[in-house]
Protein backbone atom coordinates (compact mmCIF):
# COMPACT_ATOMS: atom_id res chain seq x y z
CA UNK A 1 0.00 0.00 0.00
CA UNK A 2 2.82 2.24 0.29
CA UNK A 3 3.41 5.03 -2.29
CA UNK A 4 6.76 5.98 -3.05
CA UNK A 5 6.33 10.16 -2.32
CA UNK A 6 6.32 11.34 -5.62
CA UNK A 7 6.87 8.21 -7.45
CA UNK A 8 3.90 8.15 -10.46
CA UNK A 9 1.34 10.85 -9.29
CA UNK A 10 1.76 14.08 -11.38
CA UNK A 11 2.61 16.66 -8.78
CA UNK A 12 0.42 19.36 -9.35
CA UNK A 13 1.16 21.89 -6.24
CA UNK A 14 0.46 25.34 -7.05
CA UNK A 15 2.47 27.85 -7.51
CA UNK A 16 4.30 25.72 -10.60
CA UNK A 17 6.86 28.39 -10.52
CA UNK A 18 8.43 26.46 -7.71
CA UNK A 19 6.77 22.82 -8.19
CA UNK A 20 7.41 23.14 -11.56
CA UNK A 21 10.79 23.05 -11.10
CA UNK A 22 14.10 20.84 -9.78
CA UNK A 23 13.21 17.63 -7.30
CA UNK A 24 12.01 17.39 -3.96
CA UNK A 25 14.09 18.74 -1.12
CA UNK A 26 14.04 16.57 1.96
CA UNK A 27 10.59 17.52 4.03
CA UNK A 28 12.79 18.99 7.33
CA UNK A 29 14.15 21.38 4.90
CA UNK A 30 10.77 22.61 3.36
CA UNK A 31 9.11 22.62 6.69
CA UNK A 32 11.81 24.59 8.03
CA UNK A 33 11.11 27.14 5.87
CA UNK A 34 7.46 27.44 6.05
CA UNK A 35 8.29 28.30 9.02
CA UNK A 36 10.87 30.77 8.56
CA UNK A 37 7.95 32.14 6.32
CA UNK A 38 5.51 31.93 9.35
CA UNK A 39 8.24 33.99 11.40
CA UNK A 40 7.91 36.86 8.57
CA UNK A 41 4.23 36.74 8.96
CA UNK A 42 4.27 37.26 12.84
CA UNK A 43 6.80 40.11 12.48
CA UNK A 44 3.97 41.75 10.17
CA UNK A 45 1.19 40.94 12.16
CA UNK A 46 3.55 42.48 15.33
CA UNK A 47 3.91 45.93 13.29
CA UNK A 48 -0.20 45.77 12.26
CA UNK A 49 -0.83 44.69 16.37
CA UNK A 50 1.71 47.89 17.52
CA UNK A 51 -0.31 50.21 15.24
CA UNK A 52 -3.62 49.53 15.77
CA UNK A 53 -2.71 49.31 19.50
CA UNK A 54 -1.08 52.95 18.96
CA UNK A 55 -4.35 54.32 16.96
CA UNK A 56 -6.23 52.97 19.91
CA UNK A 57 -3.99 54.54 22.60
CA UNK A 58 -3.80 57.80 21.04
CA UNK A 59 -7.83 57.66 20.92
CA UNK A 60 -7.88 57.09 24.58
CA UNK A 61 -5.58 59.53 25.28
CA UNK A 62 -6.97 61.90 23.14
CA UNK A 63 -3.56 62.70 21.85
CA UNK A 64 -2.66 64.35 18.27
CA UNK A 65 -2.57 62.89 15.19
CA UNK A 66 0.69 62.63 14.50
CA UNK A 67 0.77 59.26 16.23
CA UNK A 68 -2.43 58.07 13.96
CA UNK A 69 0.06 58.70 11.19
CA UNK A 70 2.81 56.64 12.93
CA UNK A 71 0.34 54.04 13.47
CA UNK A 72 -1.01 53.84 9.80
CA UNK A 73 2.56 54.05 8.72
CA UNK A 74 3.57 50.99 11.11
CA UNK A 75 0.28 48.48 9.75
CA UNK A 76 1.11 49.51 6.07
CA UNK A 77 4.25 47.97 6.79
CA UNK A 78 3.27 44.99 8.57
CA UNK A 79 1.64 43.78 5.45
CA UNK A 80 4.42 44.58 3.47
CA UNK A 81 6.55 42.11 5.61
CA UNK A 82 2.86 39.50 5.13
CA UNK A 83 3.54 39.97 1.77
CA UNK A 84 7.67 39.57 1.95
CA UNK A 85 7.14 36.12 3.57
CA UNK A 86 5.21 34.74 0.40
CA UNK A 87 7.93 36.41 -1.34
CA UNK A 88 10.53 34.75 -0.11
CA UNK A 89 8.96 31.51 1.05
CA UNK A 90 8.59 31.62 -3.10
CA UNK A 91 12.21 31.76 -3.51
CA UNK A 92 14.09 29.80 -0.78
CA UNK A 93 11.72 26.86 -2.06
CA UNK A 94 13.13 27.14 -5.48
CA UNK A 95 16.25 27.81 -4.01
CA UNK A 96 15.82 24.14 -2.31
CA UNK A 97 14.34 22.39 -5.45
CA UNK A 98 17.12 23.67 -7.62
CA UNK A 99 20.01 22.45 -4.96
CA UNK A 100 21.21 26.50 -4.89
CA UNK A 101 22.52 28.38 -2.77
CA UNK A 102 19.38 30.09 -0.27
CA UNK A 103 19.38 33.36 -1.34
CA UNK A 104 20.03 36.47 1.23
CA UNK A 105 17.50 37.53 3.28
CA UNK A 106 16.65 40.94 1.51
CA UNK A 107 13.76 41.95 4.35
CA UNK A 108 16.11 41.95 7.05
CA UNK A 109 17.86 45.25 6.60
CA UNK A 110 14.65 46.81 5.20
CA UNK A 111 12.94 45.22 8.65
CA UNK A 112 15.54 46.89 10.69
CA UNK A 113 15.52 49.92 9.63
CA UNK A 114 11.84 50.18 9.54
CA UNK A 115 11.90 49.27 13.42
CA UNK A 116 14.84 51.90 14.13
CA UNK A 117 12.62 54.67 11.93
CA UNK A 118 9.29 54.10 14.08
CA UNK A 119 11.04 53.88 17.16
CA UNK A 120 12.99 57.43 16.70
CA UNK A 121 9.33 58.63 15.28
CA UNK A 122 8.01 57.98 18.66
CA UNK A 123 10.82 58.82 20.77
CA UNK A 124 11.16 62.29 18.94
CA UNK A 125 7.35 62.15 19.65
CA UNK A 126 7.52 61.55 22.72
CA UNK A 127 10.34 64.28 23.60
CA UNK A 128 8.50 67.07 21.52
CA UNK A 129 4.80 66.03 23.64
CA UNK A 130 7.06 66.78 26.73
CA UNK A 131 8.96 69.41 26.24
CA UNK A 132 6.07 71.67 24.32
CA UNK A 133 3.10 69.83 26.41
CA UNK B 1 15.66 6.04 13.07
CA UNK B 2 14.02 2.64 14.30
CA UNK B 3 10.20 3.38 14.35
CA UNK B 4 8.43 3.51 16.65
CA UNK B 5 6.87 0.77 18.79
CA UNK B 6 3.24 2.08 18.15
CA UNK B 7 4.14 2.90 14.43
CA UNK B 8 1.06 2.21 12.67
CA UNK B 9 0.89 1.22 8.96
CA UNK B 10 4.41 -0.13 7.24
CA UNK B 11 5.62 2.24 4.93
CA UNK B 12 4.51 4.82 7.14
CA UNK B 13 6.78 7.94 7.47
CA UNK B 14 8.65 7.56 10.90
CA UNK B 15 8.41 10.42 13.61
CA UNK B 16 11.09 12.64 12.65
CA UNK B 17 13.99 12.95 15.84
CA UNK B 18 14.04 16.38 15.11
CA UNK B 19 10.53 17.16 15.76
CA UNK B 20 10.31 19.20 12.66
CA UNK B 21 6.67 18.96 12.34
CA UNK B 22 5.99 19.78 15.89
CA UNK B 23 8.00 23.17 15.63
CA UNK B 24 6.35 23.59 12.33
CA UNK B 25 2.53 22.97 14.05
CA UNK B 26 3.43 25.01 16.43
CA UNK B 27 4.65 27.84 14.57
CA UNK B 28 0.96 27.67 12.72
CA UNK B 29 -0.50 28.37 15.95
CA UNK B 30 1.54 30.89 17.40
CA UNK B 31 0.90 32.53 14.33
CA UNK B 32 -2.74 32.22 14.13
CA UNK B 33 -3.01 33.21 17.65
CA UNK B 34 -1.51 36.23 17.22
CA UNK B 35 -3.83 36.89 14.36
CA UNK B 36 -6.66 36.09 16.39
CA UNK B 37 -5.27 38.58 19.34
CA UNK B 38 -4.85 40.96 16.91
CA UNK B 39 -8.01 40.56 15.36
CA UNK B 40 -9.58 41.51 19.00
CA UNK B 41 -7.32 44.74 19.35
CA UNK B 42 -8.55 45.69 16.03
CA UNK B 43 -12.39 44.99 17.23
CA UNK B 44 -11.41 46.55 20.44
CA UNK B 45 -10.34 49.77 18.23
CA UNK B 46 -13.50 50.20 16.17
CA UNK B 47 -15.71 49.78 19.35
CA UNK B 48 -13.89 52.91 20.59
CA UNK B 49 -14.11 54.35 17.42
CA UNK B 50 -17.98 53.64 17.56
CA UNK B 51 -16.68 52.03 13.42
CA UNK B 52 -19.41 49.03 12.87
CA UNK B 53 -17.76 47.97 9.76
CA UNK B 54 -14.07 48.38 11.63
CA UNK B 55 -15.65 45.54 14.07
CA UNK B 56 -17.37 43.52 11.64
CA UNK B 57 -14.29 42.98 9.13
CA UNK B 58 -11.93 42.12 12.60
CA UNK B 59 -14.43 39.86 13.73
CA UNK B 60 -14.35 38.00 10.34
CA UNK B 61 -10.45 38.02 9.93
CA UNK B 62 -10.47 36.55 13.94
CA UNK B 63 -12.70 33.45 12.26
CA UNK B 64 -11.07 32.99 8.93
CA UNK B 65 -7.78 32.70 10.44
CA UNK B 66 -8.80 29.84 12.78
CA UNK B 67 -9.53 27.52 9.18
CA UNK B 68 -5.22 27.47 8.53
CA UNK B 69 -4.69 25.68 12.36
CA UNK B 70 -5.88 22.42 11.60
CA UNK B 71 -3.36 22.69 8.90
CA UNK B 72 -0.48 20.89 10.45
CA UNK B 73 -1.82 17.79 13.53
CA UNK B 74 1.20 17.74 15.39
CA UNK B 75 1.75 14.11 15.72
CA UNK B 76 4.80 14.40 14.97
CA UNK B 77 5.16 12.51 12.07
CA UNK B 78 6.04 13.75 8.53
CA UNK B 79 3.21 13.99 6.43
CA UNK B 80 2.77 10.19 4.94
CA UNK B 81 2.19 11.15 1.58
CA UNK B 82 5.59 13.20 1.59
CA UNK B 83 3.90 16.06 0.06
CA UNK B 84 3.50 19.54 1.89
CA UNK B 85 0.70 21.83 0.61
CA UNK B 86 1.60 24.92 1.59
CA UNK B 87 1.14 27.53 -0.16
CA UNK B 88 -2.61 28.32 -0.09
CA UNK B 89 -2.39 27.95 3.66
CA UNK B 90 0.62 30.60 3.99
CA UNK B 91 -1.41 32.95 1.32
CA UNK B 92 -4.35 32.95 3.40
CA UNK B 93 -3.04 33.91 6.29
CA UNK B 94 -0.72 36.40 4.94
CA UNK B 95 -3.67 37.77 3.21
CA UNK B 96 -5.79 38.40 6.28
CA UNK B 97 -2.31 39.66 7.85
CA UNK B 98 -3.09 42.27 5.01
CA UNK B 99 -6.68 42.51 5.61
CA UNK B 100 -6.12 43.57 9.41
CA UNK B 101 -3.14 45.90 8.50
CA UNK B 102 -5.49 47.72 5.82
CA UNK B 103 -7.97 47.83 8.43
CA UNK B 104 -6.39 49.24 10.79
CA UNK B 105 -4.18 51.75 8.58
CA UNK B 106 -8.24 52.87 7.25
CA UNK B 107 -8.99 53.13 11.33
CA UNK B 108 -6.12 55.03 12.05
CA UNK B 109 -6.12 57.48 8.76
CA UNK B 110 -10.03 58.23 9.81
CA UNK B 111 -8.64 59.23 13.47
CA UNK B 112 -6.15 61.17 12.22
CA UNK B 113 -8.39 62.76 10.01
CA UNK B 114 -10.94 63.12 12.80
CA UNK B 115 -7.98 64.73 15.34
CA UNK B 116 -7.14 67.13 12.73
Amino acid sequence: MAEEPGAERPDTRRPRSVYGVGTEPDARFSLANERTALAWVRTGLGLVAGGVALTSFATFANMSGVLDVVAGFACLVGAGFAGYALLSWRRNERALRLRRRLPAPSGLPVLVVGVVVLALLLAGYAVGAAVGG
Amino acid sequence: MSAAPDEPAPGAVPADEGLQPERTALAWQRTVLGVVVGSLLLAATGVRAGSVLTVCAAAAVGVLALVPAVLRPPTGRLPGHGRLYSWSFLVRVAGLVVVLALVGAAASLAGALGAA
